[in-house]
């Protein structure tokens, strides 16, 4: 069945962003908020209907034409909408409209010009992001993979005059592009395997091959199925540590905090940095022939979730905090599509979206507030004067804290419980991932619940530390009013992850099972049955935590936090120099491949190539000419003496030679 | 005839010009672009009259004319797939050039005589079939070029134009000594077609002439280490020479390869196909390298040039459907892209007299036309899909990596990091000139696009995502040129397995290991829900 219209999907906002890109300047900002939201509202509403029909069990497809096709190899356009792609398709156009509202508040400041940028980059972003999703092969979510890197390198660089921000812009487009090596060489390898890039044809290739088979022909001819799939999946993994800002290349993020807000909330924290954990799942079923790497999912995702929230511990820059803090959270996501618990790190996604799009916004909020300061040593004090944003910053950060009954709670549960309870093809050859990723997992909760607390009470309770936190004021009801949408959004999205044994238990993971049948299949998934102490342990962690960062930033420990920086001095500014890891990869590669371009240009190209071969070519052969030309200086009486000196040099040898 | 007259009409019209009065600028100018406009119409019958079903003639468009019967030399044109798609990209980009080249004040009746002279050459190049006739119109190029360079160039324009022309040169004697020997081998004809079928030689004489020929045309890729000449000719070369020398002239070289130099001696590429290879995954990345350094805009281009280039080359030698198929279109995306780079180059260069990067900066807010059409090019640059300059890449590199030759999944590994290092030179020189605080006071008051600016560089970006997004119609005419080439290689390979069973099979697509059942899989997504969904 033919759904052509769920192009819709992606040629509303590509419209909306050419009509702006042309005319936007002279649309006035108004037209141009109104083409700018209506398109990505309309969008919504598309993938509302569209929706409706997954839920009915339908999965909805648009084949196109081909894009390209050489020898055996065909890429063809053809979108699919099931029941994750759907889920993804609400939550960017959904969570994605809601901030192009706020947006139309946030950059009024702008020029006509700026603002019709801003709102055609922010169109050709959700275009993008839905080309990532919708697209039916790899080829269509690589397309879409590059486009949505586009939109946040020009976002990122908005503000474009400043140089350390589109210094940052171009950092993320090239920390992304390291990743996006990664994904080719996997893509590369699926061609080689499987000769289609189809989701539909992969998943069916796949579903009848044995890990262990030996494969005959091919670059990978003596491999298993298992190892040649690990190197694909890895090199996907690699594209998704890029995109997703993990372990090691998730520099990028926070740097990328340099564009506007509602960009960070948008693309920096609810959708696109989420498309490494959208791609995992949609190639769920190839990740379960490769146990090995689902464990380095798993295992990068847990590292990375802590090893961010003990960055963010010491950062004072709200929206760095944030930023961490996402970077964290993607690790949680890792964990749960990494360790075969595909459901709960797509969960984890969408409440994330909702609850982290509210933070970003908030902030955005306290930003316009506090007149762009971001430092929450200047703040404080701020609930009062901003009830709404900070009422529903606080909602949001419960939900990401895991407080019971919120629904960051219920999705980061399932996804830890699922990392502990593995039980599958990856825990049975690497027994110990599951458990470590867990006790990562597990603190690094509590690292959230600290942080976040810490971060809530600097910039909303207490006392008004600086003059502009005395003055600040509350944003405009077209700001706050999608802050009240998504913070209700993170509250009742706790249905969709209440524990199986419940009511609606286990929703999500009923209503996505279809997606992931196949995998589950494979990689031998056993359901586990619903304990309750991890949920106990949970609660209680992130209570103990949570108190305890409001205590040590509102209450009655508010004197700790500067003596540990006293005590351990060294250790402190490790810490809020983000563990020098910028420095480390300019010291080891950005550094060392400029000198090397310098050597080769100085000592290769100029010196040895260019003067000694090509010019000294030519210098040889005018060295040569001169010789002769001292032979050729037109002096007859030389000639004459030559030729007679010659002449008696052969006679000479002729008649010594050939005489008797 | 058509394609006699498509090869002519410039040369036409600039005898023509010969006529008009120098004092008269402006009517050079109309003249060349309207002698450039009908010729690119006129080849419009070529695209829509050529047939690119399988079963279609090889050559078409063929005309054979006795020329110097006695030394077996004939007049004797004819396209296939690929020459059709280069010699359209010339008479495309021939008139952009022209138009481009508006603003040239000095001596305007030669350039445009020397422009109008060089677009035939360069056709001709693509269109003849006799191996003599090739190598008129191949140095028939030098002549035009080397006056452009010479006599409209920057500071450093004689050094620069010896340079190009005594580099290029010197290889082209070595093809044309190979030519004559050619000739003595094939029963005693200059003809392309007759060389192919006829030619008898031993495997090392064919090493040799292998070498010969590749020689002359891998200094016109130009490939690592024989590239020097290239960045000294683009900088100091005016706008429309740079255009040219980028967008058409280097394609000469790997057109070259890809109709010479493997078809005639398909055994000797193949022996020396692991160097070739080696050598342009050199070039991608030394290339790359290179421009990380530059402080010049045009001398970063032109070493993102040798970048690209190497792409081309290494689908060449992928010798599968797809990397030279590939290779093929990367040689019209980078025809677009980087004329289109030159062009804003030059734009930039007419307003502030400078190519240095370090006078630049801050300037989107001036020149927002500018700026976006110059991000737009980077993006094909840098292979961004929807843009044409992936389709071509990741061709190249699929191509690659599903090759026979051994090692060759680690080429398109090593070659695939020049994607990145692609990204970080381009964005880095974008930021420079576009991005930041205006540092130089100069640059406050920059004119963005005119008109005639704007209808210079439209056609590039309409091209650039045209390419991008529906490339197929432009990939159509090269495939029963690429399928012949895979399968005469594939001949070869043949014959030397024949001779050394132990060898294996070295050309061509490696099938995929594990078949997926192609359109018996249209629903296999709707198997997928096996919860009960449907």
């Amino acid at each position: 069945m033919a759904q052509p219209f769920l192009w819709a999907l992606i040629l509303l906002p590509a419209a909306g962003a050419l009509v702006n890109g042309f005319f936007g300047r002279r649309l006035g900002k108004a037209n141009v908020a109104l083409i700018g939201v209506g398109v990505v509202a309309a969008a919504f509403v598309g993938a509302a209907l569209a929706f409706a029909q997954v839920v009915y069990g339908n999965v909805l497809r648009a084949p196109g034409d081909v894009w390209f096709e050489a020898g055996a190899l065909r890429i063809s356009f053809g979108l699919l909408f099931d029941r994750l792609s759907g889920t993804l398709s609400l939550v960017v156009t959904g969570v994605g409209a809601l901030i192009h509202l706020y947006s139309t508040s946030y950059m009024e400041h702008e020029d006509d010009f700026g603002y019709a940028r801003f709102f055609t980059y922010l169109n050709l972003f959700v275009a993008a992001m839905m080309t990532l999703v919708l697209g039916d092969s790899l080829a269509l979510t690589f397309m879409g993979w590059e486009g949505v890197g586009l939109a946040s390198y020009l976002l990122i660089g908005f503000w474009y005059t400043d140089e350390q921000k589109a210094y940052c812009g171009r950092k993320a487009f090239v920390v992304n592009r390291i990743g996006d090596f990664g994904f080719l060489i996997g893509f590369f390898a699926i061609l080689s395997l499987f000769g289609t890039a189809d989701y539909g044809q992969l998943a069916e290739a796949a579903r009848k091959l044995q890990g262990s088979t030996v494969l005959a022909t091919g670059p990978f001819a003596g491999w298993t199925v298992t190892a040649a799939l690990t190197l694909a999946t890895l090199g996907f993994f690699v594209g998704c540590a890029g995109k997703s800002a993990q372990l090691p290349l998730y520099v990028w993020l926070p740097d990328a905090m340099a564009g506007p807000t509602p960009v960070s909330a948008l693309i920096h924290a609810a959708t696109m940095v989420t498309a490494g954990v959208y791609l995992v799942a949609r190639t769920s079923f190839l990740f379960a022939l490769a146990p090995a790497s689902m464990a380095v999912v798993t295992t990068v995702g847990a590292a990375t979730a802590l090893f961010s929230a003990l960055i963010a511990f010491a950062q004072t820059d709200i929206k760095k905090v944030l930023a961490y803090s996402t970077v964290s959270q993607l690790g949680f996501m890792f964990i749960g599509v990494g360790s075969g618990a595909w459901f709960a790190g797509v969960l984890h996604l969408v409440t994330h979206a909702f609850f982290k799009a509210c933070l970003f916004l908030g902030a955005g909020s306290v930003m316009h507030g506090m007149r762009d300061d971001t430092d929450i040593r200047n703040m404080g004090g701020l609930g009062r004067k901003m009830p709404q944003t900070s009422r529903t910053f606080l909602v949001s950060t419960l939900a990401i804290t895991g407080i019971v009954p919120l629904s960051g709670f219920f999705s980061k549960d399932a996804i830890l419980a699922g990392a502990l309870f593995a039980h599958n093809a990856m825990s049975e050859r690497y027994p110990w991932v599951g458990p470590t990723a867990y006790l990562l997992g597990t603190l690094a909760a509590a690292g959230t619940a600290f942080y976040m607390m810490r971060l809530y009470a600097l910039t909303f309770a207490g006392e008004p530390r600086t003059e502009a936190a005395r003055h600040a004021h509350e944003s405009s009801p077209v700001m706050w009013g999608p802050l009240w949408v998504l913070a209700v959004l993170a509250v009742v999205a706790l249905v969709l992850g209440l524990p199986g044994s419940w009511a609606w238990g286990e929703i999500f993971g009923r209503f996505t099972h279809p997606v992931f049948a196949q995998a589950i299949e494979v990689a031998k998934v056993e359901e586990h049955a619903a304990t309750f102490w991890p949920f106990a342990v949970a609660w209680l962690v992130a209570v103990v935590a949570g108190g305890l960062g409001w205590a040590m930033y509102a209450g009655s420990l508010r004197r700790v936090p500067a003596r540990f920086a006293e005590a351990l001095p060294s250790l402190h500014r490790f810490a809020v120099e983000k563990f020098r890891v910028d420095e480390l990869y300019d010291w080891l590669l950005v550094k060392p491949l400029g000198r090397v371009a310098r050597f080769l240009w100085r000592a290769g190209d100029a010196f040895l190539i260019d003067r000694v071969l090509v010019e000294g070519t030519a210098r040889t052969a005018a060295a040569f000419s001169r010789i002769f030309r001292t032979l050729q200086n037109g002096d007859v009486q030389r000639y004459a003496a030559v030729m007679a000196v010659a002449a008696a040099a052969i006679l000479w040898t002729l008649l010594r030679g050939g005489g008797p | 005839m058509l394609l006699s007259l498509v090869i002519f009409l410039p040369l036409l019209g600039a005898l023509v010009a010969a006529f008009l009065p120098a004092a008269e600028p402006g009517q050079h100018r109309g003249w060349a672009l309207f002698v450039s406009l009908l010729t690119f119409a006129v080849s419009l019958a070529l695209w829509f009259g050529f047939d690119a079903r399988p079963g279609a003639a090889e050559f078409q468009f063929e005309t054979r004319l006795p020329w110097i019967a006695s030394a077996g030399i004939g007049y004797h044109i004819g396209l296939d797939g690929v020459a059709l798609l280069l010699v359209m990209l010339t008479t495309a980009l021939t008139p952009v050039v022209i138009l481009s080249a508006f603003t040239v004040g000095d001596r305007v009746k030669e350039f445009m005589i020397a422009l109008l002279v060089l677009e035939t050459a360069m056709v001709g190049t693509f269109a003849a079939l006799d191996l003599v006739l090739f190598y008129v119109f191949w140095e028939g190029i030098l002549i035009p070029m080397y006056l452009l360079i010479g006599v409209w160039g920057s500071q450093n324009r004689l050094y620069a134009t010896v340079k190009f022309f005594i580099y290029t040169f010197a290889a082209s004697v070595l093809m044309l000594i190979a030519i004559i020997y050619v000739y003595m081998h094939d029963g005693g004809s200059f003809d392309y077609l007759a060389a192919r079928s006829a030619l008898q030689i031993s495997a090392p004489a064919q090493r040799w002439l292998f070498l010969a020929f590749a020689l002359a045309f891998a200094v016109k890729v130009p490939m690592f280490p024989l590239h020097t000449w290239l960045p000294d000719a683009h900088t100091e070369a005016p706008t429309a020479g740079s255009v040219i020398l980028a967008g058409v002239l280097l394609k000469m070289g790997t057109f070259g390869f890809f109709r010479y130099a493997m078809p005639l001696f398909p055994d000797a590429a193949l022996h020396f196909r692991p160097a070739v290879a080696a050598l342009a995954v050199v070039g991608i990345l030394y290339g790359a390298l290179m421009c990380l350094v530059q402080q010049d805009m045009k001398r970063l281009v032109a070493y993102s040039s040798v970048s690209h280039l190497g792409f081309v080359m290494l689908g060449l030698m992928a010798l599968t459907a797809e990397g030279l198929t590939g290779g093929v279109y990367q040689m019209l995306n980078h025809g677009v892209s980087t004329g289109a780079l030159f062009l804003l180059v030059g734009m930039l260069y007419e307003r502030r007299h400078t190519r240095l990067i370090s006078e630049y900066g801050g300037i989107a807010r001036q020149v927002p036309w500018i700026a976006t059409a110059f991000v737009v090019v980077t993006l094909s640059s840098i292979g961004l899909p929807g843009t044409n300059g992936f389709v071509g890449e990741f061709l190249i590199l699929a191509g690659t990596w599903l090759g026979r030759m051994p090692g060759t999944q680690v080429l398109a590994a090593i070659a695939a990091t020049g994607v990145v290092l692609g990204a970080v030179y381009m964005l880095w020189l974008v930021e420079r000139v576009f991005f930041g605080t205006i540092r130089n006071d100069e640059n406050r008051h920059l004119p963005d696009l005119s008109l005639r600016e704007a209808l210079v560089i439209a056609p590039m970006v309409v091209a650039i995502v045209v390419m991008g997004l529906s490339p197929q119609p432009f990939l159509a005419p090269a495939r029963p040129a690429v399928d012949r080439l895979v399968a005469r290689l594939q001949e070869a390979d043949a014959r030397l397995r024949a001779a050394d069973p132990s060898r294996p099979p070295s050309v061509g697509t490696t099938p995929p290991a594990v078949a997926a059942s192609p359109r018996a899989a249209e629903g296999a997504l709707a198997a997928l829900p096996a919860g009960g969904s449907r």
